[in-house]
């Protein structure tokens, strides 16, 4: 059988999940199974020299764009399904990702199953556990071929990059779909560091939801200044204006690695494990035991985050003070 | 314009969520449900473009707790409200809703569909795209900003670490909302009482259209803890020890 891994880029770099997404499909593939990663993007120099795990690189390039948006990448995607007739087609859970997998979904009818982790192969059907409820579920679904699912970064790990034999690439002409294409891209803003990098941080503390309302955050940024840390939020926090945006940590924030990850009532979705679950050290307190942080907390604590915070700072002011 | 905003009604996972004697859904007798945090920024995006350019949005809710959410829309300032009949206790699998929110499209000549771009219960797929392929109209995931000029739309795409992606677009079209351009709104008690006497609309569903194809086998919760050490609940405790383990990592003085 075939299988398609979906890889993406913009401008002339690719995304790292993209080598996960073909190292899924390989773990996947027997003898006489074929690999193919589908690129679209503005050129294909990056992927033909990281893709060699795959037996074929389908690469759609536009030069005119940094970007294709998600709605032609399904279009073209489509065209190619539909010479290939793959029997599996993996997209990564990502902003395109989204787009793509439940419209292809639509247009052929296959099942989709979303934010999978885990994939077993039995001959022509699949077992695969998928997330739910934020991380505090898992599902064992029973798919199907053909089918698409939709793989959590980080699920698997990347496969070693290498290029692949230009006789293996197959280059298709993005540029009509994108002419035709009804989403158009105008711009692509990146964010302007200067102010803080939490990327680079060696402290973060970090804040969720369980913080409760604005004034609380000050407590939590004394704590961090203390620690020589930075403040970092949730998404739920960023999206209730009270970080900016430059300080949220997870898939639509910052990916993060610090050498100190302190988390306040942060439940941890997996959007928000992606952005930091490779910290060195992670202490997480929430109230709730089954917090999905604590997970990859090294240590946790359970008490009120408010305590935790008053008995902390008055250490690290007595301790500073000596 | 048009706006028809999606509203679920999912169980809220912060709370404790249990398994079902069958083992292949939640216990859901003595959950809290609550109106999907996507899909309340979604409402808030419809209500904003509402007044920065005039528009009648129509908000169907689905799920427990439907009338309570749809008056709370309405006190918002959403125009007329639906409640969309589903399965009782049953997750909202927008996999299976999506048609009946294409035909309330069409039924209301929705110029925009806006729902959450995600829920915790769509394992099997997410709505905007769904809705959006079903009616072939265009549309984009993850939008935090929208702005409409005439029948363009301008639509802000978060994108991982930090960037933004913006498109341009003709309606009709189906956007699934990440983060409105604003914190969605608070809404006193007045106007919520004012708001009890918006008539709620009924919908009967459409046939998904979808085979399913793909079935929940078992739910479990995931193993806890991995391998990490549990300082336990005293704060007193949790600080002495805390203090201890960043000193002994340079961080802090002991």
């Amino acid at each position: 059988m075939k299988l398609i891994a979906c890889t993406e880029g913009h401008s002339s770099k690719i995304e790292a999940f993209s080598l996960e997404m073909i190292a899924a499909a390989r773990s996947l593939s027997q003898a006489g199974d074929k690999v193919v990663a589908f690129f679209a993007g503005r050129d294909a120099q990056a992927a033909s020299a990281s893709f060699g795990v795959a037996d074929q690189l389908i690469a759609a390039c536009a030069a005119t764009s940094d970007l294709i948006p998600a709605e032609t990448y399904a279009r073209l995607l489509r065209d190619v399904i539909a010479v290939e007739s793959p029997s599996l087609v993996l997209v990564p859970y990502s902003a395109n990702g989204l787009d793509v997998a439940a419209d292809i979904a639509a247009r052929t009818g296959w099942p989709l199953i979303s934010y999978v982790n885990e994939i077993k192969r039995d001959g022509e059907s699949l077992t695969v556990v998928a997330q739910m409820y934020g991380g505090k579920i898992l599902a064992e679904c029973a798919v199907g071929l053909p089918a698409i699912l939709m793989i959590n970064p980080g699920a698997f790990p990347e496969a070693t990059p290498g290029p692949i034999d230009t006789a293996r690439v197959r280059m298709i002409d993005a540029e009509p779909a994108l002419t035709s294409g009804k989403v158009k891209m105008v711009a692509i803003e990146v964010p302007d560091y200067a102010d803080v990098d939490l990327t680079t941080a060696e402290r973060i503390v970090c804040v969720g939801r369980g913080i409760g309302d604005e004034a609380s955050i000050d407590l939590a940024r004394n704590l961090a200044t203390m620690l020589g840390a930075e403040i970092a939020g949730s998404r739920p926090v960023v999206d209730n204006g009270w970080l900016p945006k430059l300080r949220q940590v997870g898939k639509s924030g910052q990916k993060v690695k610090p050498k100190l990850y302190l988390a306040l009532g942060v439940s941890g979705a997996p959007e928000h494990l992606e952005g930091m679950s490779h910290a060195d050290l992670i202490i997480a307190v929430n109230t709730d035991p089954k917090a999905p942080i604590f997970n990859v907390a090294h240590y946790g604590a359970t008490c009120d985050l408010f305590d935790l915070v008053a008995n902390l700072s008055d250490r690290l002011r007595a301790g500073s003070g000596r | 314009m048009n706006i028809l905003v999606v509203l679920r009604m999912i169980p809220d996972s912060a709370g404790e969520l249990q398994l079902a004697e069958d083992g292949r859904s939640i216990d859901r007798e003595w959950l809290d449900f609550q109106l999907n945090d996507f899909d309340d920024h979604a409402l808030e995006e419809a209500i904003l473009l509402k007044e920065a350019g005039g528009a009648k949005v129509t908000a169907v809710a689905v799920g427990e707790g439907a009338n309570r959410v749809l008056q709370m829309a309405a006190a918002r300032g959403a125009d007329e409200v639906v409640a969309l009949q589903c399965e009782e206790d049953a997750m909202i699998s927008s996999r299976e809703i999506a048609a009946s929110i294409a035909a309330m499209a069409r039924a209301k000549s929705a110029d925009l569909v806006l729902c959450g771009v995600q829920s915790s219960e769509d394992v099997f797929g997410q709505l905007a795209p769904y809705v959006g392929a079903l009616l072939d109209w265009p549309h984009v995931s993850g939008a935090n900003r929208i702005v409409a000029n005439g029948a363009v739309l301008r639509v802000t795409q978060e994108r991982g670490a930090g960037v933004a992606v913006t498109y341009e677009l003709a309606a009709p079209a189906v956007l699934g909302v990440q983060t409105a351009s604003k914190a969605p709104r608070y809404v006193s008690g007045s106007k919520l009482r004012e708001a009890s006497k918006t008539p709620i609309g009924r919908a009967t569903p459409e046939p998904s259209g979808l085979e399913r194809a793909a079935d929940i086998i078992t739910l479990r919760l995931p193993v806890q803890g991995g391998s990490g050490e549990n300082l336990g609940g005293n704060a007193e405790t949790v600080a002495d020890r805390l203090v201890s383990i960043l000193a002994a990592k340079g961080m802090a003085r002991n």
